[in-house]
């Protein structure tokens, strides 16, 4: 955690308040532990001058943060409209099957994998994109779903 | 300093106001209210619950009352077809996932939901039963607030007034959309000394206090307004009765003092005026004990002690007596070598930082000030060693002090202490929940406190004992009221000249 | 990596003139392709100038509001007397919009380069990129190319930082954006103050879109009268846009062509036309939160701010998503407004409770349950939902409910009446 937050120390440069370097932040600690707890949250909190409550005001705000831990990968596919007409519930299903996760949002039993539906990821020429940790993969269809997941240990 | 005017029409009526002023305050000072939710004038703008929808001539859309700055010659109508369509619009979505818990809501009956829909809401509901309403489970969010999360209106006066008011932003609304919460985090809790004013700001009965939950409905209540007696800041306060029960206390608005907020110390602060251990009756010393007697007899008494004394009197006073009692208690020992003195419990400073020049300070009673404006001394030590050799010894409603005298000891108080066995006589006086007085706060503000239940037993105020022996033994004609009692002491005592009740009035010197 | 697919013949590349040249990326390849140059004239020039150089230019936002660039400028302080800022807008979340990803991970030194000139033109030493969460590649590529440029000292004393979003649509709001960046949650804000007043930090800021301002070193370059001159409908709308083509059509992707194009060309010529088998049912040509149009309007339509307005809805961000006849325009209307749902701020009463309460209505439609009332109820539903809030996410959610229910209300009346199997669970 400490050299987490030493990160932040070019980061407050960039901004006039210390508030400014909470989004960059949390980054910072989801990549160190894969997710952000109560605590992580106090500690943010401490460092940048902020109350844990506010800094919980804000993580629970945006999505892509997570509040628990989620396993090893963590799938996010789009089903907004544009792909929703190309494939992407028939995506999601095919997901669900191949890491054994069987629920959106629920962990597969091995850890390996959590999948969720998600707003548009604006890649809506490439339906259907599936960002799997940092992985960007475009035009994903239910066929190909079960190599993609073979791709990850 | 002249403010710019700026002149424009409310629902017809012309009004001129200050440059800068909002839409809806300019509307309150013609008589209109403007629904609204999120507005507060003690609180920053939010503009978000959008209940205050007027139509304003020229502009494209419905603008928010609350976030609109007058302009001259501005024509604003509330009334509109499409001003009370949105506002119904607004009242129809807050009430969807609102659940029907009026029967069984503390709010009910002071609910500014309850209000602007039955004013200005659907008859009805469209929001099929089909659909679940959202749910949470309540929670405890610290020491005397509960959060009812399915009553929420998302107002967010709550948040913002933790964070800007009491600057320790401790709630805030978490996740987003309708999922939307008011949250704390699981370190804190609402335990700062001015938390409780969530609770008074809360529109709907969704943050609830502790202490008052369940415990009466809005409208089996009276009020009246009074001065808290937790410290010397002198806020003003509204203390709510229920059969002549004080059930609860709560901040009434005064610009000068208090603003709209009070401390938790002075809310949590008034069990001890429903005390049933009151002196009921005058009690004077006869073969060795103290008898019940009736207010003739035992205002004879001590008259008589008095006219009867000469040398010195001391007087241990209370400084949660009223001024005017206080100032008939010195008048009393007239033609007496006089010593008062009195002595306040001190406790830890509390400010509302948001707020210039209000706390919860260290001088934990309401009238210390106007003790030393009538020559009071806080010398208590001096004073005690000098009622040893006293001819008289007055306390005023101290049950805990330990005094030996040589002299008379007239006891006049709320409530029977073990010492006051040694006393000639005992005078059982009403609290300031039971009687009209007046308080001087720690700037020397006078403001005047209101009667909220009646005087148990055969209490009678403290002013009334005190102007009743003077009259007895100086002359000058009895007093009737307490406002004439104001009256003698502001003809009286510099620091008062100039004031009267009338001019008082319920929010204290212009 | 992407699809750089060639230029279409009808197509008029301008921005995308280096679309899937890896080179291009690097600072020393842009410079071969006569980068940066545009950026050192502009720090010569008087900022005022350059703003009056992009206004003849009539450069409109490309974000979505088609506001005027040159103008929007001209809006912040002449005199300096606090530190300006520029935001760029590159949190692209509108549904069917996917351009300023292609830009950023294509061309990133074009979006640096304009966003520079733009600092300059409204007197900014600090801008910030806000790139949403989810674009990974483009911010790869954007922090690479921004290090490199920066290292080459090309942006003098202008400082450029990006700014990583977290997972909400509202940040592209102008005023959500900037209190993200400033370490709060994401809500728009009530106007006034506006951002040239008060905006970031509350310190007077421009908020600009990445496609707009990737167009400003070309126009410095060339000239407003050559900008001017790309378009069919100058002087209303002039330049190129980057059109993003999504949906039912056999080549989807981005198309630069311009203004005042017309719709029809772009999707049975430019991208291929329907599935084989299908026609053209309706579409949204400008993201999803402006009125659906049906094939008639759609095949008739001009592609540009006028042209798209004429037939009833609006160019907005030119995210075009096409829905040919096997679509289930209720099930559709019902995920758009799904999308809207989960992305309310949650301040405004109508946005949170609307959007949501819309969405169960079509639910309950889509699951065979639907009460013939359930449509009159949706549009005074949207009308609450219409210009009452603080932003407009509430009206966008509206707009699809309500030119969904105009014009293809036998699909919501064969769900209401039983005619059709439904299609979703109670």
């Amino acid at each position: 955690m400490g050299k987490t937050l030493e990160q932040l120390g070019e980061i407050l440069t960039r901004y006039p308040t210390k508030q400014a370097a909470l989004l960059p932040a949390l980054w910072l600690v989801q990549e160190a532990r894969g997710w952000i707890s109560d605590r992580n949250m106090a500690e943010v909190a401490e460092v940048l001058g902020l109350t844990p409550a506010y800094v919980k005001g804000v993580v629970t705000f945006y999505t892509m943060y997570h509040q628990h831990p989620v396993g090893k990968h963590f799938v996010q596919v789009c089903t907004t409209s544009p792909c929703n007409v190309c494939g992407a519930e028939a995506v999601v299903k095919a997901l669900l099957d191949a890491t054994g996760a069987k629920e959106l949002g629920a962990t597969s039993p091995d850890g390996k994998w959590t999948v969720i539906e998600v707003e548009c990821l604006g890649a809506c020429g490439f339906a259907t994109p599936v960002l799997v940790d940092d992985d960007f993969v475009e035009s994903v269809s239910a066929e190909k779903v079960p190599d993609l997941v073979k791709r990850y240990k | 300093m002249a403010d710019e005017l700026v002149s424009l029409t409310i629902d017809g009526v012309p009004v001129s106001v200050p440059k800068g002023t909002l839409v809806i305050e300019a509307a309150k000072q013609v008589g209109v209210l403007v629904p609204h939710y999120c507005y507060h004038p003690g609180l920053p703008v939010a503009g978000v619950c959008r209940m205050c929808l007027v139509d304003i001539e020229k502009a494209p859309k419905l603008q928010i009352a609350c976030a609109t700055q007058v302009a001259e010659g501005m024509v604003v109508r509330t009334q509109s077809p499409q001003a009370k369509s949105g506002r119904m619009g607004v009242l129809e979505l807050l009430l969807i996932n609102h659940p029907l818990d009026c029967p069984i809501c503390d709010q009910a009956g002071e609910c500014e939901l309850q209000d602007f829909t039955f004013q200005e809401g659907r008859p009805a509901t469209r929001y099929s039963p089909d659909y679940a309403k959202r749910f949470n489970p309540v929670e405890d969010f610290g020491p005397d607030v509960l959060y009812v999360p399915n009553r929420c209106i998302l107002c967010t006066r709550c948040v913002r007034f933790m964070e800007d008011v009491a600057q320790e932003p401790v709630l805030n609304v978490s996740e987003r959309g309708d999922r939307a919460f008011i949250g704390i985090h699981s370190d804190g809790r609402l335990d700062h000394p001015w938390a409780g004013n969530v609770v008074d700001l809360c529109p709907v009965g969704s943050l609830l206090s502790k202490d008052f939950l369940h415990k009466a409905r809005a409208w089996e209540l009276d009020k009246a307004a009074s001065i808290c007696t937790g410290c010397s800041q002198g806020c003003n306060v509204t203390l709510d009765t229920r059969e002549n029960v004080v059930v609860r206390v709560r901040p009434r608005p005064n610009l000068d003092v208090n603003r709209y907020f009070i401390c938790d110390h002075g809310r949590m602060n008034y069990r001890w005026m429903n005390r049933g251990d009151r002196i009921e009756a005058p009690l004077v010393r006869r073969d060795g004990e103290l008898h019940a007697t009736d207010w003739d007899e035992a205002l004879d008494v001590v008259a008589s002690r008095l006219r009867g004394a000469g040398g010195t009197a001391v007087a241990l006073v209370s400084p949660r007596v009223s001024t005017e009692a206080l100032f008939f208690a010195r008048e009393l020992f007239r033609g007496h070598e006089w010593s008062g003195a009195f002595q306040v419990v001190m406790g830890e400073e509390a400010p509302l930082a948001g707020v210039p020049n209000l706390a919860l300070r260290a001088e934990r009673a309401p009238n210390g000030r106007g003790a030393e404006l009538l020559g009071y001394r806080r010398d208590y030590a001096s004073a005690l060693a000098a009622a040893e050799t006293a001819a008289v010894v007055l306390v005023l409603d101290e049950p805990d002090i330990a005094v030996r005298t040589a002299g008379k000891l007239v006891y006049v108080g709320t409530v029977l202490p073990e010492r006051a066995r040694d006393a000639e006589v005992v005078l059982p006086i009403a609290n300031v929940a039971e009687e009209e007085g007046t308080f001087v706060n720690r700037d020397g503000r006078v403001q005047r406190y209101f009667q909220a239940k009646p005087a148990p037993g055969m209490t009678r105020p403290a002013w009334w004992v005190f102007a009743e022996l003077v009259a007895t033994l100086q002359g000058g004609g009895h007093v009737a009221t307490a406002a004439d009692a104001f009256d003698r002491l502001a003809a009286s005592v510099d620091a008062f000249r100039g004031l009267s009740y009338p001019q008082l009035g319920f929010a204290g010197p212009r | 990596m992407g699809y750089p697919h060639k230029p279409h013949p009808k197509e008029t590349v301008v921005l995308s003139k280096h679309f899937g040249e890896a080179d291009a990326r690097t600072h020393k390849g842009w410079v071969k392709r006569g980068g940066y140059e545009s950026l050192a004239q502009a720090l010569t020039m008087e900022p005022a100038r350059v703003i009056d150089i992009v206004k003849e230019s009539g450069l409109r936002g490309r974000g979505g509001a088609g506001f005027p660039t040159g103008l929007k400028w001209s809006f912040m302080p002449k005199e300096k007397k606090k530190p300006h800022y520029l935001c760029v807008n590159a949190d692209e979340s509108e549904p069917g919009t996917f351009k300023d990803r292609e830009i950023m991970r294509w061309t990133p030194h074009a979006l640096l380069e304009g966003a520079a000139i733009a600092a300059h033109a409204i007197q900014a030493e600090v801008v910030y990129i806000y790139i949403r969460g989810e674009f990974t590649e483009p911010w790869a590529v954007m922090e690479k190319a921004l290090a490199e440029a920066t290292a080459a000292g090309v942006f003098g004393v202008i400082k450029l930082y990006l700014h990583r979003g977290a997972g909400a649509y509202i940040c592209g709001e102008e005023t959500a954006l900037m209190n993200s960046i400033e370490g709060k949650r994401g809500n728009p804000r009530i106007k006034p103050p506006f951002p040239a007043a008060a905006g970031v930090f509350g310190m007077p800021t421009t908020i600009n879109n990445v496609e707009t301002l990737a167009a400003v070193p070309l126009i410095l370059k060339k000239g407003a009268a050559w900008y001017k001159g790309l378009s069919l409908s100058s002087p209303k709308s002039t330049g190129t846009k980057l059109f993003s083509v999504c949906g039912h059509v056999q080549q989807p992707g981005n198309y630069e062509v311009t203004m005042g194009f017309p719709l029809k060309d772009l999707l049975y010529d430019l991208c291929g036309g329907m599935p084989p088998g299908r026609t053209l049912k309706a579409c949204i040509p400008g993201g999803s939160s402006v009125p659906i149009l049906n094939r008639e309007e759609t095949e008739g339509c001009l592609l540009d701010y006028e042209g798209v307005v004429e037939k009833g809805s609006m160019l907005g961000s030119g995210g075009v998503i096409v829905f040919d006849d096997s679509t289930d325009m209720v099930y559709q209307i019902m995920r758009l407004a799904r999308f809207y749902a989960h992305e309310s701020c949650a301040q405004c009463t109508q946005c949170r409770e609307g959007t949501a309460w819309t969405t169960k209505i079509l639910e309950r439609i889509l699951s065979g349950q639907g009460k013939t009332a359930d449509l009159d109820l949706l549009l005074d539903l949207a009308d609450n939902m219409t210009g009452k809030t603080i932003c407009v996410l509430s009206d966008s959610c509206a707009a699809p409910v309500v030119s969904g229910i105009k014009k293809f209300k036998k699909e919501f009346e064969d769900y209401i009446a039983g005619r059709r199997k439904p299609v979703m669970v109670a």
